[in-house]
């Protein structure tokens, strides 16, 4: 009996998604009867019991002819055992190929998902650190003014410099002037004065300081040769 | 002479290195070595010219009152210091940059804010082993077939299979 007056699909619990399915279909046995048969039966029958009852049943069919034999029965039982191989054989390798096939589809498509988290992650970290840069660009203006302050300074020191060196090459200048004019005096003199001093040495002057420089020099041999 | 210096204000030269994007190395490096530049020629200047020996001068100079006018006009004599036009401009400049700095940190911000949500929605889908078509469409709606424009398959034009 179905209960129409209660609600379906809209408590919390409806609104979730829906559990997975599950990966294996139920159990069989003989690829056509449900386990859960066979453990309906169990605790009457034991584990021969649906056995006893599908033989019995098949015989029933056949002996009371309720199922008649006839060609299409050889029929169906040659095309019953090449399937039945024909599964048996391949079935394994079939089921292994589809599954591949199914899992290289989800594998694309999560290694896509992953490369859309990663690049996602990468463009934050990457805005975090032009953020972080932003940051410094106290430093560009702080260098600009230092320049300006130093090119500045520079060029007053500059200009003192200019200034001394004006005054100073001046004062120098004076200096030198003096001290040239006072030496080409003193050499125009001293020559002035020898030149003079050599005129006034007469010829008998000069003789007898010839002939006194002679006996000089006799006075010194002698003493030389005494003393060695 | 130091009253109208400014104090130079100290550069952390590494680590503005480090926040220098690689596009702008270069420039980087020419204001480095400009500052470099200006840095060497200001060391190698003395602060203050030697002073002038006077005494020396009066001794020797012949000429009559010469040293003392020099004396006089040197003492008398004022450098004008070099005019600053260019800090202001600076000044604007680093006001427009905070500006200008303020709204791109507004942006990046936002992107951020964009990033993290879509992260948020990437890391809460469900694994693609549970989803039916209809999630798919859902998670990433680039994905969906319009099957009213195109209404054969593939359901999407030719070209961008």
């Amino acid at each position: 009996v179905l209960h129409t007056t209660r609600p379906l699909h809209t408590t919390q619990q409806s609104l979730a998604p829906l559990p997975p399915l599950p990966e294996k279909g139920g159990e069989v046995r003989h690829g056509l009867i449900p386990e859960e048969f066979f453990q309906f039966l169990y605790p009457k029958t034991g584990v021969t019991g649906p056995y006893m009852l599908g033989t019995g049943l098949v015989l029933y069919l056949l002996s009371k002819e309720i199922y008649v034999v006839n060609h299409e029965t050889a029929a169906a039982a040659c095309i019953l055992a090449v399937i039945i191989y024909g599964i048996k054989k391949f079935g394994a390798d079939v089921a292994a190929f589809a599954d591949k096939l199914n899992e290289e589809k989800v594998a694309s498509a999560v290694a896509m998902k992953n490369e859309a988290v990663q690049t996602l992650q990468a463009a934050i970290e990457e805005e975090k650190k032009e953020q972080w840069r932003v940051e410094g660009r106290s430093f560009l203006f702080d260098a600009r003014r230092n320049n300006i302050a130093m090119l500045l300074e520079t060029n007053y020191r500059e200009r003192l410099l200019l200034v001394y060196n004006e005054v100073k090459k001046r004062l120098d200048y004076q200096v030198a002037m003096q001290n040239l004019k006072r030496q080409k005096e003193q050499d125009h003199m001293i020559q002035w004065v020898e030149k003079n001093v050599i005129q006034s040495i007469t010829p008998q002057q000069q003789k007898e300081s010839i002939a006194k420089c002679i006996l000089d020099l006799k006075a010194l041999s002698r003493s030389a040769h005494a003393a060695v | 002479m130091a009253g109208r210096r400014a104090a130079l204000k100290a550069v952390d030269w590494a680590a503005f290195a480090e926040r220098v994007p690689p596009s702008q190395r270069a420039m980087f490096n020419a204001l480095k070595t400009r500052n470099d530049a200006l840095t060497a020629r200001l060391a190698a200047l003395p602060e203050k010219p030697p002073a002038i020996d006077w005494a020396f001068y009066k001794a020797h100079v012949a000429k009559a009152g010469m040293v003392d006018e020099f004396q006089k006009k040197f003492s008398a004599l004022k450098v004008p210091e070099p005019v600053d036009t260019q800090t202001a401009k600076i000044d604007a400049q680093e006001q427009e940059a905070a500006k200008s700095t303020a709204e791109y940190i507004q942006a990046s911000k936002a992107r951020i804010a964009q990033y993290e949500q879509q992260l948020q929605k990437l890391k809460n889908m469900i694994p693609f082993e549970q989803m039916t078509y209809e999630d798919l469409y859902e998670a990433f709606p680039e994905s969906t077939v319009h099957k009213d424009k195109h209404p054969y398959w593939p359901h999407k034009p030719i070209a961008d299979l």
